[in-house]
């Protein structure tokens, strides 16, 4: 490997037009790197990123043999993988590639500071290149795929990801905890936009997931161990009734874990009455020809809706979120009932009716006769119930007038909250939640259904509060990831773990509890059992590392050598001992 | 080791501060903060690591013994590790290393432990200022170690 060889480094200073070049002296860092030791060859150049600049790259590799390389330029958050390809494709480890932020972290935030800025990206450099000479050349490894999905949720969401699934030729084992397929919205009278009720809707994606050759549905099972890596998970399944456990080979997993309706206690009087009800129970009332009040069988002649019962609330931990469902839903529902009713009127904050066709509910309502009514912010209407009616008062922005209304039937639209087994599931998957308590996607806009955890997947409501088309939407695109690494068959794999080194281990069992992915055991092969590293599930944190008490684990491309050295770069450095060879 | 001081010709001292940010929330904080224009002083040098709990103290000591006048970590809020923990493991190794330096007779005021998400610029920018106004009150850290 090319790391036996004497490192020949070449340095690659990016102008980005003017973005770095505008506000420091590229030139000199670069003439300064080509004096450093090990260094070969080194440039400033307009924009590395593009055909041309790589193409030097890869030319200069050829030319001058160049075995390492520093490009100095943009955050490598950004173009990592783009300099990693061109310097693999001329034959150097994607190992041996270091990336210097000059632009995000340097030029950018430091505009008007010439001099300063400079000195900063010249010690950036020469930190790189100590850091680059220390860079071993690792193997890029792959791993097999057990061509089988978990889906864990049997709601819509997990329906539409078992069927795209199975439909592409790949086996998929459904896991739900309840006796039934179908979820949330299988109870509901009415999903919008559709006049159809949930249960109408899901009946004929019910009966193909029943009847398809390669879907196995597990009810009254919930998941109990989740082990392994991406492609190759050992997951054990519990049936809650029996208590009967089972194992399972698979190689992903969806997470369509779903929602909870959020119980409004303390909101609204909610509790207090029978007929003060949220909006997910409204819609589990079967149909009938006119309302009536849960508490006394009587005709509802009063009907009100308050929105953002537990939503948008700043300030309140899972409760700061839009629900994005409620709005749409409430139209719908209130215009719907319109014609049962003597008076329906929806008090809200804001109207979000944002998707399509939802806007038209929105109009639907008011065109029914529907009132809404803005109540401010920060003074939410009041509901009283102590006079034996549901007084709800409260101010209209619009009219700026403080008004009261005696309702039959108060229903709030409440929050999508997660449910309370998402913390269960969150660790058993090693999933991170975000503040709103749902799944954290691994990235917010470009991989929304891909997770931290390499090879899972998350869907619909476990991923964020949203309506049924939506989570169908993201079930067909977890479905999509699912099958493009079952397809392919084999993945890729980071490089960049832990590795024990067998003679330093004492035994002490640290580096197994700091694991937070259970990717350290102990090898009693060995006597004394020595501390042994499973590759494919270590995710690089390097605790492991930080917490060995004898120094016995390397963490590949992240050495303490390899840090130790960037800091004495930047500290220890003095051109006069250069010269001398006796400094970095 | 050679211990270099930036003492400039005038007399004009400068802290050195080494700033270990973690790949996932910090290191892209501060992208974010060049990204929106956010102006900090220029004394911090970033090394990126993936996480903070891949910092072992002896990091920040040989820092602070390398001649760094000051080593700010930041990594990602509590709740929000990429690796589900490792923060929380930074946090507590924190602690002792407090002590630690403060029995080598070296202000714990020259280290700072911050979280600050990819989307918390400001934060990321202003605990550098934050660490930078601490040591620059200190002064140089070689007047510290015994």
């Amino acid at each position: 490997m090319s790391d036996t060889q004497e490192p020949r480094i070449g340095v690659f200073v990016c102008h980005c037009g003017h973005n770095i070049a505008g506000y420091l002296d590229v030139e000199k860092v670069a003439k300064q790197a080509g004096d450093l030791p090990n260094v070969v060859y080194s440039v400033d150049e307009m924009f590395m990123c593009s055909d041309a600049g790589q193409q030097l790259i890869k030319d200069k590799i050829k030319e001058l043999n160049l075995n390492r390389v520093v490009v100095a330029s943009c955050s490598p958050r950004m173009h990592e993988p783009t300099f990693r390809r061109a310097v693999e494709e001329e034959g150097v480890n994607r190992y041996m590639f270091d990336q210097v932020n000059l632009r995000e972290h340097v030029s950018w935030c430091h505009q008007n500071e010439w001099d300063n800025a400079t000195e900063k990206a010249w010690d950036l450099v020469r930190m790189s290149v100590a850091r680059t000479r220390k860079l071993e050349s690792l193997p890029v490894k792959t791993v097999k795929v057990t061509p089988r999905t978990l889906v864990v949720g049997g709601g819509i969401a997990g329906l539409r990801a078992a069927m795209d699934i199975a439909e592409r030729g790949f086996e998929v084992v459904i896991v739900e905890k309840d006796s039934e397929l179908g979820g949330h919205v299988r109870k509901y009278t009415h999903i919008f936009p559709t006049d159809q009720s949930g249960a109408e809707i899901l009946k004929p994606l019910i009966k193909d997931v029943k009847k398809h050759k390669r879907i196995t549905v597990m009810l009254n099972n919930k998941v109990t161990e989740f082990d392994g890596y991406i492609g190759n998970f050992l997951v054990t399944v519990k049936n809650q009734k029996t208590g009967t456990e089972e194992k399972l080979d698979i190689g992903t997993a969806i997470i369509t874990s779903g929602f909870e309706p959020f119980k409004p206690k303390g909101y609204y009087s909610y509790g207090e009455s029978p007929d003060i009800i949220t909006l997910a129970e409204l819609q589990e009332i079967p149909r009938s020809e006119g309302l009536v009040r849960p508490s006394d069988g009587k005709p509802v002649k009063k009907l009100v809706f308050i929105g953002c019962a537990g939503s948008r609330e700043p300030g309140n931990i899972g409760h700061e979120h839009c629900s994005r469902y409620c709005c749409s839903a409430t139209a719908k529902a209130a215009s719907d009932l319109a014609n049962r009713v003597d008076e329906v009127m929806i008090l809200y904050q804001d109207v979000r009716t944002y998707g399509r066709g939802h806007e038209e509910l929105h109009r639907l309502a008011r065109a029914n006769h529907v009132i809404y009514s803005k109540f401010p912010r920060d003074m939410k209407p009041n509901v009283d119930t102590t006079s034996g009616e549901i007084r709800i008062t409260w101010r209209d922005v619009l009219a700026a007038a403080d008004l009261q209304i005696d309702a039959d039937l108060l229903v709030l639209s409440s929050a999508m909250v997660p449910p309370e087994d998402i913390v269960e599931t969150s660790k058993m998957f090693s999933l991170t939640r975000s503040p709103d308590g749902f799944f954290n996607p691994e990235h917010i806009k470009l991989a929304p259904l891909t997770t931290h955890t390499a090879g899972v997947m998350i869907a619909g409501t476990a991923q964020a509060a949203k309506n049924a088309s939506e989570s169908v939407i993201d079930a067909s695109g977890a479905a999509a990831k699912a099958v493009a690494l079952m397809a392919a068959g084999e993945v890729e794999i980071e490089s960049t773990v832990s590795h024990v080194i067998p003679d330093l281990c004492s035994s002490c069992h640290t580096c197994v509890t700091a694991c937070p992915y259970g990717a350290i055991s102990m090898d009693s092969e060995h006597d004394p059992p020595i501390a042994i590293v499973q590759e494919a599930k270590c995710k690089g944190c390097g605790t492991c590392a930080a917490a060995c008490p004898s120094g016995a684990i390397v963490m590949y491309h992240s050495t303490d050598d390899q840090i130790m050295t960037m800091v004495e770069a930047f500290l220890c450095y003095s051109p006069e001992l250069a010269k001398r060879g006796e400094s970095v | 080791m050679t211990v270099q001081t930036t003492e400039k010709k005038n007399g004009d001292w400068e802290p050195r501060i080494v700033a270990y940010c973690c790949n996932w929330c910090s290191y892209a904080g501060a992208d974010l903060a060049g990204t929106s224009r956010i102006q900090y002083p220029t004394n911090a040098r970033i090394l990126r690591v993936n996480c903070t709990g891949r910092l072992s103290p002896e990091f920040i000591l040989a820092a602070l013994d390398m001649g760094a006048d000051g080593v700010l970590v930041s990594g990602c809020h509590p709740g929000d590790c990429h690796y589900t923990s490792g923060n929380l493991k930074a946090r507590a190794r924190w602690a002792m290393m407090e002590t630690a330096i403060e029995q080598a007779g070296v202000n714990p005021k020259r280290i700072r432990l911050q979280w600050a998400s990819a989307s918390e610029a400001q934060i990321f920018a202003d605990g550098v200022k934050t660490i930078i106004e601490q040591v620059r009150e200190l002064g140089p850290i070689r007047s510290e170690w015994k």
